[in-house]
């Protein structure tokens, strides 16, 4: 009899205990409701992207068409979309892009275009394209928030092809910190490929910023050097993009980034303690781009970099390169400035006019020629130095082929570099239209065209159908 | 050579070309001419088995970095009673020692006389000290498609296998890009030719060789491919005499009249392309001229099928003689003498660098030309071992090595002696100048990061 109430105590104080310890931690764990909730606010924002890529290889010129998917985050009501960076790799141009949005029968699938690509995170915007102007639901992300150690974060992302892409979730953990340049969250465990890009939401319900993998500049990072973990791309990031998204023709007229023409590799205590220099750091000139304004100065290989514009280079890791890369670009097209550089171990001060940095491949000019079923584009810089062509290589690049069209009867194939149309020489967009020309005057029952593939060169016969 | 490119045979569908040679040696299922069989071609069997060799090589493979030994299992056959045996190139190529079975049981170390890498074909010798049994050579010019063939292997050691087909193709060109086969058209033929069996002979119903079986089509049914009898006797005569065959080399790129014009009266064949560093690039041939003529022999090649023959012609030119090129070029034909060089080989001398992790191999004339070198100076960096030293140096597969220590290298030979006066030396850092397509950069060697796990073995 006794023993009741004592029992009874025992298991109200227990009672009591857990209770206290849940009110401890509700701040810091999601409860299933507060999860739930978080998935009906932001996944109607999800949708999945397709888009098909070609990738020319390097090396060999070959070109391979893939399909892929990737998570897309509606950021906008009217339209703007954001996803992984991942999509506008180097050498790749992305093409039949489309959206899906809502579920079930509430489905629909928008054409998208893809906005230039941000130089400074790993993220790029599509723009939905519609008839009538959308309203469609979107994420607002809170800027200025943080996040401690070991805090939990919810992760919303899409599942793979077997599953539908249906949408899903995650929680995840800050797993470290990173403190400088800026505050940068990296999240333990893995995440899936249909995360990557996701919304992370903290335990107050606020939306701090999406799934990354590389660091941004910001952060020290490079656009295309991956870190192998999965980060907070936290909104401040990415929010001026939101504001003022890209241009949408690719073509920025707008600011001429100022450009030198070097390669550098860092000038780290090892390459100082060879050459007995200063462990100080610097920028070891790699390589001199041909016909740029470093080659035109007299900048020559193994010079080493330690003042530009006024400002000291101590360079010692590869991601302060991109310091440098940002100090060049912003230094003003045109400008006359001075260089200190050691040579041979001895310091030179040169003065160095800074040129306009020339147009890449993601905004070059392009024409397509409905005659033979082809879209080509101009050479720019840096196609010339992925594909390693010579100064004496001049032409334009084919970027596709149509299907079932003349080239492609005539085997043509993207990555080709056409140098001859005829008898007559192309050695850019300006002479390639004017032998079309040329050509749709004459109409000769076969064109034979000089072309290059990789390393190789030789022709390819066209039976054009004229009109 | 560019027409290739556009044919290529596509990995990803599961279609390619794959040579015959069995890594580890090991094959189940074997075909046996079934009883009640025709007579002709137990016939032809008889004739050609005692002359079938088993051939068992360890040959020298450099991959990730590293050089190792692997056992390969293929087939050959003996030409003369002195123990002459032709086989692929692929299967005796880079190989140490070459062990073989003969049909009498025998087990012989075989001596390898020469390999020709340009047609995939080798020349070992038996020396057994009796006279051994040996087949003869057809005249695979008198191939007909139809035909009824035999393609003969050893994959296993002692069994034979035989099996039956026609000739498909008598003359088929294949994309010189997968076989490397500048000089071949090959024997195409239906008859079942397994892993184990390259270097087996195609043999006709009398019993003679009409092609040594080399390559399938994977992912297609029955599309084998055998090197033609008549080449390879002038392969393996020259292999015999000299150890290696002589060839011309003007550094010409040729392509198909075909891929210009439909004219079926055109003449020539047409220079796609001219080799930088080449006799014909010093004597100033372009790209997009027409040869006609070689010494006043016509070059004419209309289709693919066409090229091998004007490839021969040049390289049977005599090395280091003038010859005289007859050259069409916009409305003017003109004559040009060059003097060629002799053809350098197909694929470039390895070696293992132990103590730093990765392996070089020499430039050849068609890596010269795909890395746009202005010069042959320098070695490739044909594999690094992850977690090495010049891994960690951040070197990797497909860079160029320019210098060490700002001297240039200028071969495989120099840069060797450069890298073990730098072990011997055992100074902290080596400086590598190193480019790769068009970047040029440096890499800094840690040598007192590791110490040698290894000594380096002679090469």
């Amino acid at each position: 009899m006794r023993k009741e109430p004592t029992m009874s105590s025992k298991i109200l104080k227990a009672a009591l205990f857990c209770l206290v310890s849940l009110n401890a931690v509700a701040g810091d764990v999601f409860t299933q409701n507060q999860l739930e909730s978080i998935y009906d606010r932001v996944t109607p924002a999800m949708g999945l992207l397709k888009y098909s890529s070609e990738v020319t290889n390097a090396s060999n010129g070959e070109t391979s068409k893939r399909d892929r998917t990737a998570l897309a985050l509606v950021v906008s009501a009217d339209g703007l979309v954001m996803t992984h960076g991942h999509m506008k790799l180097e050498g790749s141009d992305p093409f039949n892009i489309t959206v899906t949005l809502g579920q079930g029968d509430g489905e629909k699938e928008y054409d998208a275009v893809l906005l230039k690509k941000p130089d400074d995170v790993n993220v790029v915007f599509l723009r939905l394209q519609s008839d009538k102007p959308l309203n469609l639901p979107f994420v607002t992300f809170s800027p200025g928030t943080s996040l401690g150690l070991g805090e939990p974060v919810s992760l919303f992302g899409l599942l793979g092809e077997t599953l539908d892409y249906n949408q899903g979730l995650q929680v995840a953990y800050v797993g470290s910190v990173l403190k400088k340049p800026r505050m940068t969250y990296c999240l333990d465990g893995s995440v899936r490929f249909g995360f990557v890009n996701g919304p992370v939401v903290d335990t107050s319900g606020r939306l701090v910023g999406v799934v990354g993998f590389d660091l941004s500049t910001a952060e020290g990072g490079d656009l295309y050097v991956r870190s192998g973990h999965p980060l907070v791309y936290q909104t401040e990031l990415f929010a001026k993009y939101i504001k003022n998204p890209p241009s949408e023709t690719a073509i920025d007229m707008g600011e001429d980034h100022a450009w030198l023409g070097v390669f550098t590799q860092p000038l780290t205590d090892d390459f100082a303690a060879y050459w007995s220099l200063k462990p100080t750091g610097g920028l070891i000139v790699s390589t001199v781009v041909p016909g740029s304004p470093a080659a035109t100065m007299g900048l020559r290989q193994g010079d080493i970099i330690t003042q530009f514009d006024g400002t000291p280079v101590v360079a010692k890791q590869d991601r302060d390169v991109m310091g440098f890369t940002k100090l060049v670009r912003e230094a003003g097209a045109g400008k006359e400035t001075s260089m200190r550089i050691l040579r041979d171990g001895a310091p030179l001060e040169l003065t160095v006019k800074l040129g306009v940095r020339p147009r890449s491949s993601q905004d070059a000019d392009e024409y397509e020629d409905e005659t033979f079923g082809l879209t080509v584009r101009e050479l720019t810089r840096d196609v010339r130095i992925r594909l390693n062509l010579s100064e004496d290589v001049n032409g334009v690049i084919v970027r596709s082929v149509k299907s079932g069209s003349t080239a492609q009867l005539g085997r043509m194939q993207p990555g080709v570099i056409i140098m001859g149309l005829g008898d007559t020489p192309v050695r850019n967009l300006e002479e390639f239209k004017s032998a079309i020309a040329l050509l749709r005057e004459a109409k000769p029952a076969e064109v034979a065209v000089f072309a290059r593939l990789g390393s190789e060169t030789g022709f390819f016969r066209l039976e054009p159908v004229w009109e | 050579m560019f027409a290739a490119l556009h044919q290529r045979l596509r990995s990803s569908r599961g279609v390619g070309l794959t040579t015959l040679i069995l890594l580890g040696g090991y094959l189940s299922g074997c075909a046996t001419a079934g009883v009640g069989a025709q007579n002709a071609v137990i016939h032809a069997k008889n004739v050609v088995a005692p002359a079938l060799v088993h051939i068992r090589p360890v040959k020298e493979v450099y991959a990730q970095g590293k050089r190792r030994e692997v056992l390969v299992v293929g087939s050959g056959f003996i030409i003369s009673a002195d123990g002459y045996v032709v086989t692929n190139e692929h299967v005796a190529g880079e190989s140490k020692y070459v062990r073989c079975v003969l049909s009498s049981k025998e087990e012989v170390d075989a001596e390898v006389i020469g390999v020709d890498p340009y047609t995939d074909l080798a020349v070992l010798k038996l020396n057994v000290g009796y006279d051994l049994p040996f087949v003869r050579f057809g005249d695979s010019n008198k191939l007909e498609a139809g035909q009824t063939v035999i393609a003969m292997g050893s994959p296993h050691g002692l069994s034979r296998s035989v099996s039956k087909g026609i000739v498909s193709v008598t003359e088929r060109h294949l994309p010189d890009q997968a076989g490397n086969a500048p000089f071949t058209n090959w024997v195409q033929t239906d008859a079942a030719i397994n892993p184990g069996n390259s270097g087996g002979p195609l043999v006709n119903l009398r019993g003679n060789v009409i092609g040594v079986n080399s390559m399938v089509l994977r992912g297609a049914e029955n599309v084998g491919f055998a090197i033609p009898s008549n080449l390879v006797r002038e392969v393996v005569d020259a292999l015999i005499a000299d150890g290696r065959v002589r060839r011309s080399w003007a550094g010409l790129d040729l392509q198909e009249m075909l891929a210009r014009t439909d004219d079926v009266d055109a003449q020539g064949v047409i220079v796609a392309g001219v080799d930088p560093l080449s006799p014909a690039n010093e004597a100033g041939i372009l790209p997009g001229d027409i040869l006609l003529a070689l010494n006043g022999t016509p070059t004419n090649a209309r289709f693919e099928e066409d090229l091998p023959h004007v490839r021969r012609l040049i390289a049977a030119l005599p090395v280091g003689e003038p010859a005289t090129f007859r050259i069409h070029r916009g409305d003017a034909e003109q004559e040009i003498t060059l003097k060629t060089e002799e053809q350098g080989g197909l694929k470039g001398e390895q070696s293992e660098y132990v103590a730093w992790g990765f392996t070089a191999s020499e430039l050849t004339a068609d890596l010269i030309r795909r890395a746009r070198l202005d010069s042959s100076k320098g070695v490739l960096v044909s594999g690094v071992q992850v977690g090495g030293i010049a891994n960690n140096a951040g070197l990797t597969q497909g860079d160029i090595i320019l210098a060490v220590d700002n001297i240039d290298v200028v071969n495989l030979a120099q840069f060797k002696e450069l890298y073990d006066e730098r072990l011997e030396s055992g100074q902290p850092r080596v400086l590598l100048s190193v480019r790769n397509r068009a970047l040029t950069r440096y890499v800094l060697i840690l040598q007192e990061e590791d110490h040698a796990e290894g000594t380096d073995d002679e090469q």
